[in-house]
Order: C-alpha cells, then sequence, then structure tokens
C-alpha cells in the first residue's frame, strides 16, 4: 500500500527497506527493523540480491534534472521559487500533515537517498525525522534553512529549546532564497545564474510582503492584537507585526494540553474580551472548540476565527498552495476575525 | 509552560481551584466514565480475563482511522462508532482464535493487541503519509485529549456510561455466576455463550468511551485497576461491584481536580495515577487482605480467595 510497483523485480522495493534499517539502527523503529530483516531474508530466499539495480538506475538519472526532496511544504515552496523548472521538487510531507508527529516511511527513506539535495526546515521541527537526516548527512547533500538564519534571531520557547517556526515572519524568510540559490548551484553550476537572479527576485517579494502585513495588521484596533491558536506557531510572526501571540499546546504539538491550559485560556479570552480565536489546518482542533464553550459559559461569546496555515501549506490549488498566498490568507483571515467582531466590549 | 506568550505577557487571572464550566464538563464525564470502566471491569477481573480490556483498547485504533478513513469526518460520535465496531470485532478474535486454535487465552490476547495495535498505526501512518485533508490529530487517540471535552462529548459518555452500569447490575447474578463456575452456569441452562459476549461488548463499549477520556494506552488501566483495588476491601462480589465504581470515580475527580491546578498538567495520566495511588493504598492499608493487616494477623487461611 506504502510501497511502489516494483519496477525491476522484488529488489527495487527490498532495497530501500535495507537501506533504511542502517540509516534506522539506533532510532526507536523496531517494526521498521523488523520489516528490514524480513526482507533480507526474503531477497536471500529469492537467490540473493545483485548490485546491477542501481546502477541502472544511476544511469538512467544522468541528464536528468536535479532531484531536491524537501521535507516540509513551507521548504518545498521556497525551493520551487528559487529552482523554478530547474529542478524537480520533492516534498515529503503532503499539505495538511503535522510534521512534528510525522514518521518516515521506507519509500520516504529511498526519496530522500536519491536526492541530488535534501532541503530540511530544522531547528526541531521534524521532531520524528531529525535522527534519519542527521544520518543522511554523511551521503547526501542537507540544507538545514533554519540553520543558516542569524541566531541571535531565533526565538527560544519554553525550556530554552529553538522555535522552528519561522517562515511566517517575512523579512526573516527573505534571508534564505540566497542560501537555497547556493546549495543548489553546488549540485547544479550550470544554473547558478538563473538560481542567484530567482532568489533575488524572491527575497525581494517577501520583503514586499512583509511590509504590506505590517500595515495591513497594524489596521487591528490595539486592545485586540492578540493572536489564541492550538499550538505555538505564530510567535515569529507575532514578534515582527506587533501581535501577541497565545497557544493552548505548547511549540511542539506533541504535549497533551491540560486542563489547567484550558481553563487560563478561557480566563484569559473573557478578560481581555478577545473576540475570536482560530485553528489551524494541520492540528486538531478540539482544544480550541473546549476553549470556545468553556467562554460562552461565562457570557463572552468567542467566534472561531477561522482557519490558519501553520506548519503546513495547502493544496496546490488552495489560497495557501505557497508561502506568499498562506501568509496573505492568514492575514486576511485574522484581520477579518479581529477587526469585524463588534460583539466585544 | 504550555501558555507562551511574546511581548508583553498575558496576564491571566489564576483560574484557581475555581469550578469552571470546563473543569466541570470534563469532570462529569471522566468522572462517568471512571466509574462505568470500574463496575464492568471487576466483572472481566472475576472472569478472569482483565486483559480482555485491553485487547479491545488497542484495537479501537484501527476503527477510528477507519471511521476516518470510510466517511472522512472526524467528529467525535463517528470516530467512537467505528472504534466500537474494531473493538467488538477484535474481541471475536479473541475468542475464536481461543475456541478454534490450541491457543491459550494470554497469548490469543497478544496476539490480538500486538495485531490490531499496528494495523492501527500502519492505517494512521497511511493517512498521514497521503495527506488526507484533516488526518492530523487522529493520533491524539493514542493518549487521549481529556481536557478538551465539550458538554456535547461529556453527555455522550456519561450517558452511555450510566445505561452499562445500569445493564451489568440489572443482570449481576447471572454475569457473576458465569464468571465464578461456568461448568455450573452452563449444567444449570444458563446461555454462558451468551452472557460471555455481552460481558465482551460492555467491556468493548466501556473501553470505546475510555478514550476521549484518557486515550487508547491509558484507558486499560481505568478498566482493571479500580477493580484490583476494591477486590482488596472485601470478598464478596456485589461490594466489589460498588466499591470498584466509586474507586474509579474518585480517581476521576482527583485527576481532574489536581490537573486543573495550574497548566502543564495532562488530565488523563494524572487520572490513571490517583487511579494507582487508590490501588496502592488499598493494598497495603485493607482490612484482613492488605499488607499491614497480614503484618499483623501473621495467619491468613490459604484459598481466602473464594468469595
Amino acid at each position: 500500500m506504502f510501497f511502489e510497483k516494483p519496477k525491476n523485480g522484488i529488489l527495487s522495493w527490498i532495497r530501500p527497506l535495507i537501506r533504511l534499517s542502517f540509516l534506522a539502527a539506533g532510532q526507536h523503529v523496531p517494526v521498521l527493523r523488523i520489516a528490514a530483516v524480513v526482507a533480507i531474508l526474503a531477497a536471500a530466499g529469492c537467490g540473493g540480491p545483485t548490485a546491477d539495480g542501481d546502477k541502472t538506475k544511476r544511469e538512467s538519472a544522468a541528464g536528468h534534472r536535479p532531484r531536491v526532496v524537501a521535507t516540509t511544504t513551507v521548504v518545498a515552496d521556497l525551493v520551487r521559487q528559487v529552482a523554478g523548472d530547474r529542478v524537480e521538487v520533492d516534498c515529503l510531507m503532503a499539505p495538511g500533515i503535522d510534521p512534528h508527529s510525522y514518521k518516515a516511511t521506507p519509500r520516504d527513506a529511498e526519496r530522500l537517498l536519491d536526492a541530488d539535495l535534501v532541503v530540511a526546515s530544522g531547528l526541531h521541527l521534524e521532531g520524528r525525522l531529525a535522527t534519519l537526516l542527521e544520518r543522511l548527512a554523511d551521503r547526501v547533500a542537507v540544507l538545514t534553512v533554519a540553520d543558516r538564519l542569524p541566531p541571535d534571531r531565533i526565538l527560544e520557547a519554553a525550556g530554552g529549546i529553538p522555535d522552528p517556526h519561522v517562515w511566517f515572519d517575512a523579512g526573516l524568510w527573505s534571508l534564505l532564497p540566497a542560501e537555497v540559490a547556493t546549495a543548489l548551484s553546488e549540485i547544479d553550476p550550470a544554473g547558478a545564474e538563473t538560481y542567484a537572479a530567482r532568489a533575488e527576485s524572491y527575497a525581494a517579494r517577501l520583503r514586499e510582503a512583509d511590509a504590506e502585513a505590517r500595515t495591513r495588521l497594524a489596521t487591528i484596533p490595539a486592545g485586540r492584537r492578540v493572536l489564541v491558536t492550538a499550538h505555538d506557531a505564530f510567535r515569529y510572526f507575532g514578534r515582527a507585526y506587533g501581535i501577541e501571540v497565545v497557544g493552548v499546546q505548547g511549540t511542539s504539538t506533541a504535549s497533551e494540553a491540560g486542563l489547567g491550559d484550558i481553563n487560563r485560556l478561557v480566563e484569559l479570552v473573557v478578560s481581555r474580551g478577545i473576540p475570536a480565536v482560530f485553528v489551524e489546518t494541520s492540528v486538531a482542533d478540539r482544544n480550541v472548540a473546549a476553549i470556545i464553550e468553556g467562554a460562552a459559559a461565562r457570557g463572552h461569546a468567542v467566534s472561531l476565527g477561522g482557519r490558519l496555515y501553520s506548519d503546513s501549506l495547502g493544496l496546490p490549488e488552495s489560497d495557501g498552495g505557497t508561502l506568499e498566498a498562506a501568509l496573505d490568507a492568514n492575514i486576511e483571515t485574522i484581520v477579518a476575525a479581529l477587526t469585524d467582531a463588534e460583539a466585544a466590549p | 509552560m504550555t501558555l507562551a506568550t511574546f511581548g508583553q505577557p498575558a496576564v491571566v487571572a489564576t483560574a484557581g481551584f475555581g469550578l469552571t464550566h470546563n473543569t466541570l464538563v470534563v469532570l462529569g464525564g471522566v468522572a462517568a466514565v471512571g466509574c462505568g470502566a470500574g463496575v464492568v471491569g471487576s466483572l472481566t477481573l472475576l472472569r478472569k480475563r482483565p486483559l480482555v480490556g485491553d485487547a479491545a483498547a488497542h484495537a479501537t485504533l484501527v476503527g477510528v482511522a477507519g471511521a476516518f478513513l470510510a466517511t472522512g469526518r472526524r467528529d467525535l460520535p463517528t470516530l467512537l462508532a467505528g472504534a466500537v465496531v474494531s473493538a467488538v470485532a477484535g474481541l471475536l478474535i479473541l475468542v475464536l482464535l481461543r475456541r478454534f486454535t490450541r491457543t491459550r487465552e494470554d497469548a490469543a490476547t497478544a496476539i490480538v493487541i500486538g495485531v490490531s495495535f499496528g494495523l492501527g498505526l500502519a492505517l494512521l501512518g497511511g493517512i498521514t503519509a497521503r495527506g488526507m485533508p484533516g488526518g492530523g490529530g487522529l493520533e491524539r487517540f493514542l493518549l487521549g485529549q481529556t481536557a478538551a471535552l465539550t458538554a456535547r462529548d461529556a453527555a455522550l459518555l456519561a450517558v452511555i456510561s450510566l445505561l452499562a452500569i445500569v445493564l451489568v447490575m440489572a443482570v449481576r447474578k447471572e454475569l457473576l455466576l458465569v464468571a465464578f463456575d461456568p461448568a455450573f452456569a452452563a449444567a444449570t441452562g444458563w446461555p454462558v455463550g451468551l452472557l460471555d459476549a455481552g460481558l465482551m461488548v460492555l467491556i468493548a463499549v466501556m473501553v470505546v468511551i475510555g478514550l476521549p477520556a484518557a486515550g487508547a494506552v491509558l484507558v486499560t488501566a481505568l478498566v482493571v485497576i479500580p477493580p484490583v483495588a476494591a477486590r482488596q476491601w472485601t470478598d464478596r462480589a456485589g461490594s466489589m461491584l460498588v466499591l470498584a465504581g466509586l474507586f474509579g470515580l474518585t480517581a476521576a475527580v482527583a485527576g481532574v481536580a489536581v490537573s486543573g491546578l495550574r497548566s502543564g498538567l495532562a488530565t488523563g495520566p494524572l487520572v490513571v495515577l490517583a487511579a494507582a495511588a487508590i490501588c496502592l493504598a488499598s493494598v497495603v492499608i485493607a482490612p484482613r487482605r492488605g499488607w499491614l493487616a497480614r503484618q499483623f494477623q501473621s495467619r491468613i487461611p490459604a484459598g481466602d480467595d473464594q468469595p
């Protein structure tokens, strides 16, 4: 179900399993390890592995466009904006997927190992891929974009861990196209000029979007510039555009919110007269529903402000298919919900 | 800590121990589930099948994922309906394994737990890999999201828990007879198979109802721990049912109360820890069977287990 149809016999799907077994060694993925062992045993029963499969693949790949594998939809968009059609961009996580809890499949290991360049977001956003990516760095070129940002602009989350949600600060994100262009030029020197030019124009667009975001969000009455969301994904956004940000869950979606967290947020929403709270496209919304109900019981109507793109962009044809579009859609949702609601005192 | 703010820190009046709407809702829902799980769990413990609840709990994941795949919805009633179906199916497989293969009860249970949990995780992984919109958050059923119960969710949990309790109380004589002496019950004409099947369905329903309160991994604790604690205090089955229900209820109330004290305390695990504390206390201080009592009256007749 998760495997491709065999192209050249049984080996083509056993190989990724074997490869993953090396990468996964030391990780807590016993199921995968068992699968790898089973696969190796099966291969032995079929007469043992031969070495030609890999070679044909490499040869047939020669002359093709370079393959870049991106982990999240956000970095995939970054690469596409800089590379245009010169490279083939493959994104591991589909739209709507929560990167914090994403687990690699054997197929993913194959995609990663066959890449000319892997681009990751970093700062532990891809919590469960992190070890795999580290091991991968010995075999494939890996660009972890958040590591290229100036360290003094990285926010710290609770417990001193860096906050990985850097992308909705368009000004900060505009530093990255140049980094991607450099990395792409290394795997495809012929395209260096194209990459540099595209990176420059994309960075300029991001700086424009940054200025525009600041103006639009400033139209929200000062007392209402509070963004309550399912998890802490908007702290960079908040810092950049002067909005106070409160998340029900912490920086990662892995923690469970306790009753105390819900109670405090209800108290905050009621006492500050916050008109709307928001859900995210990639995170379960039950906590937010509980807050709305709790506030209603205290006689304070909070509306569901809408769905924000946070850790994942939308489908290509949606209003959040690219980072620029998603930022635009988010700002529109936030401004509308926090400005229009006249019910609040 | 989960309430992280940026810039001017949000001034939050400490909710303290006030009974907010959310606290009451969660309290009501979880207390009912704790009580129901204690009562139904007592019967499976007496029937010497305490792990049946565990098998049902692990089988629910398949149903949660399946219900989402089939309907594309992720509201609580839909997902729980799917969970009931797969939990009952898991238990049916357990019974068939035991009856038609030479598999021991514990081995059969282990097979059902492992296979169904693996299948459930594979389905959840498949949903993740394919990027179905709204698929995010289904894995929350592994550990539950107690604090996020809404009034409608809690009402659903309470009604079904109460129904389960009433049902058990109505046919408790028959169920207990089957639990203690199935051979005698069969000889005297009781429909042992039917009663057993009924008990299985009941435990499946109870476990599913416990999912939103504790999640698939912890719900087993609610079905097993309160009955074990209750068993320490009494040799009479009727009193044990009542006590187990009370212990489950107390654990739920204590866990919810503690997690409401401050932020950063996940509710589900605290309920289970409270149940464990009650059990530990019972094992130590219960009259006659407790550890302390045995230190003082060194002579306890063997075979005291028969109530």
